[in-house]
């Protein structure tokens, strides 16, 4: 045991020396949810601004624009009625803009279809609010001088925790990726670096044993992250009204995550030769990972198949278990989450200990 | 009286007929070789042979060098009695262990220096001696640990990370590291190769007083100087077989010839005048070498030689090193681990 907390403490030293790990164990995550908390915060309470060119003399205009302001989404700026609405949008990069047409009251008053333009980047999510709000606006208006009311409502509430922010979806993700980068990442490029400089075949001279050195990385690891995911919950409380809460069984999620990208990496790390095709390939690995294991967005909306390669990404099981202990206190399903990473870290484990050798061949 | 060592247990002394008493004929008992290797074989595909039938033994407390150029197979000889490297085949002992079974139990009584030793960039020389000691299992205090930089010469560079510290003292760290455990048998892979001749300097004193502690040391080495300062024996490594071995003086009457006459700066010009004469010489760096195998003939060979018009700074003799046996064995000098032409 005073072998691993000697390595422990020198892999340590080392660990904290290079900075780069620092960083992207303890600053990375915290600058993530700094940084997405902001945004999503700010989309929360901000105005899309909305530019319009209204070339209606009549009331009716007056009435659909005085709806939208009431609305508090948009704030409204006016283009000039003699210029070209489109030749507009172009010149001046507008990505939002409603064009209301010289006879869009007289069409209201006689009853035939009125209809306004809304210009803009469809795949922007601005540009989804303002459209919803827009038909929401004309709706009103249609009930208006129809005389009708709305007989079918919809109200939406959240099942698990009040005011369900997007920090509270993001912080779980966050974590997940920061288990992923410090383990994988520095497991891979560690066995490189070790097998690159020699460092290996030095170790093999003295009486520590592999699965000895296995078990003080692994052992680093989970220290490392446990006191990441600690100090990132911190900021995020301390910044954001945070509705997550950390448990046990997230702490126990993070242990096991890190045992099983540890053994990944070390997996990883008898493949590759050098420290640069460590990084080529813990980036080829990492990355899709990153992005198909719903670290950043839901992907229940994704397309079929992309939701099946997401399926077999270990850090989906990760995530999702973080989300449901942390965000939905459904402690059984991150039970079962935890279940599969942790067969999957044993499996790893075992094939990485008896392939990895620290003799030459 | 004359002695015979048949085998690695002893050796059976004999006398004269005057001498012989009942206790005239007796077997001294020996302390059995701290490494044997027989037939040591290593390959690789296709079919390289890096080392093609290896067998030497190596006494306590003695120094053992294996000398070659760049790719006798020195370090793949020495990695696997090592245990870092399996062979093909043949048998290695160390320490009394068969090594196929594994190191397991030796290892904590064996010091490593690694050829190309590259320190831990991050860690100072305290903390890696302090590290190493506990991967050993061994406690040291901080006043043993400074000890023991002391004794490599890195009591002022102690706090210094590693990376910033010169090649020959990432050399003295990686000897530091070999011995923390105090080990008896250590091996040595290359420990002054790039090395500038002060810090050589330093690391032979340094070898010379581990050795006189009484600890078993294998070196391996290109440096002809090297081999013949600090070994007891000696195994010329050449293609992966050992083409000759013994003390270094043994060597020198067995390969060389017994004196040298050196003309400082003849040069070529000076070579071809001395073939012209029906004289056998060799030059080296510019000098011009006449070996005499008689000392009888000496005297001789210097009038000759004084009577040809070869044009020399000076001239001298000297004894045959090792480097002359080198010489005579594979047929080119060695630079640096590399054969000259």
């Amino acid at each position: 045991m005073n072998k691993i907390l000697s390595d422990i403490r020198a892999f340590g030293l080392q660990f904290l020396r290079t900075k780069v790990g620092a960083f992207f164990t303890f600053i990375f995550p915290v600058l993530l949810i700094l940084l997405f908390g902001a945004v999503f915060s700010a989309q929360d309470g901000g105005s899309i601004t909305l530019r319009v060119q209204n070339l209606d003399p009549g009331p009716q205009s007056q009435v659909l624009l005085n709806v939208l302001n009431g609305t508090g989404y948009f704030e409204i700026s006016m283009i000039e009625d003699d210029v070209a609405v489109l030749d507009y949008i172009n010149k001046n990069s507008i990505r939002l803009a409603l064009f209301i047409p010289p006879d869009f009251s007289e069409k209201v008053s006689d009853g035939s279809n009125a209809t306004v333009i809304l210009y803009g980047d469809q795949t922007l999510s601005t540009f989804g609010v303002a459209n919803g709000v827009l038909a929401a606006a004309v709706s009103q208006m249609n009930y208006d001088l129809s005389g009708a009311s709305e007989t079918i409502s919809v109200v939406i509430e959240n099942p698990g925790i009040d005011s369900f922010g997007a920090y509270d979806f993001l912080l779980p993700g966050f974590v997940g990726l920061t288990v992923m980068i410090t383990a994988l990442y520095f497991m891979t490029s560690t066995c490189a670096e070790h097998r690159s400089r020699g460092y290996f075949k030095l170790l093999a001279t003295t009486t520590l044993t592999k699965s000895e050195w296995l078990s003080s990385k692994f052992i680093f690891n989970s220290i490392i992250l446990v006191l990441s995911l600690l100090l990132t919950f911190a900021v995020a409380a301390s910044m954001f009204d945070l509705k997550a809460v950390l448990t046990p069984m997230a702490l126990v999620l993070v242990v096991v995550g890190a045992f099983m990208f540890t053994s990944m990496g070390m997996l990883l790390g008898i493949i590759v030769k050098d420290p640069e095709s460590a990084s080529a390939l813990s980036n080829a690995i990492g990355f899709p990972m990153m992005f198909l294991s719903g670290s950043f967005w839901d992907l229940s909306a994704s397309p079929t198949y992309l939701q099946a390669i997401s399926k077999a990404m270990p850090l989906t099981y990760l995530n999702d278990g973080l989300r449901d202990t942390m965000v939905y206190g459904n402690e059984g399903s991150a039970l079962v989450n935890l279940a599969i990473i942790a067969v999957l870290g044993f499996a790893l484990f075992i094939l990485g200990s008896r392939l990895m050798s620290w003799k030459e061949r | 009286m004359s002695a015979t060592c048949p085998g690695e247990r002893g050796c059976v002394v004999t006398a004269d007929w005057k001498d012989i008493t009942p206790r005239a004929l007796f077997y001294v008992p020996m302390e059995p070789a701290v490494v044997q290797v027989k037939d040591l074989v290593k390959t690789y595909p296709p079919d390289i042979r890096a080392v093609d039938g290896v067998t030497f033994s190596i006494p306590k407390g003695k120094v053992f060098s294996i000398l070659g150029p760049n790719g006798a197979g020195k370090t793949t000889t020495i990695e696997i009695v090592e245990g870092l490297r399996t062979p093909t085949s043949g048998e290695v002992t160390v320490l009394g262990a068969d090594i196929g079974r594994g190191y397991g139990a030796i290892r904590g009584r064996v010091g490593v220096l690694p050829q190309n030793f590259e320190p831990f960039d991050l860690l100072s020389p305290f903390e890696a001696v302090s590290y190493w000691a506990d991967l050993f299992e061994v406690r040291l205090a901080k006043k043993d640990i400074l000890d023991v930089l002391e004794s490599v010469g890195l009591t002022e560079r102690k706090k210094v990370m590693s990376r910033n510290l010169s090649g020959g003292e990432k050399r003295k760290l990686g000897i530091a590291l070999s011995m923390v455990n105090d080990p008896e048998l250590l091996f040595l892979d290359e420990p002054t190769t790039g090395l500038d001749p002060r810090a050589r300097r330093d690391l032979w004193k340094l070898i010379e007083d581990t050795r006189k502690k009484g600890t078993t040391i294998v070196l391996t080495t290109h440096y002809l100087d090297e081999a013949e300062k600090l070994a007891d024996h000696v195994a010329i490594m050449h293609k992966g077989k050992i083409i000759a071995d013994g003390s270094p003086e043994e060597l020198v009457t067995r390969h060389g010839k017994k004196t040298a006459i050196v003309l400082v700066g003849a040069g070529q010009e000076g070579l071809k005048a001395l073939t012209r004469r029906g004289i056998k010489a060799t030059e080296v760096d510019g000098d011009v070498v006449v070996s005499v195998d008689d000392p009888a003939e000496l005297r001789w060979t210097f009038a000759k030689l004084s009577s040809i018009e070869v044009p020399y700074k000076e001239m001298y003799t000297r004894r045959e090193t090792l480097e002359d046996v080198f010489l005579s064995l594979i047929g080119t000098r060695m630079e640096e681990g590399v054969l000259q032409g």
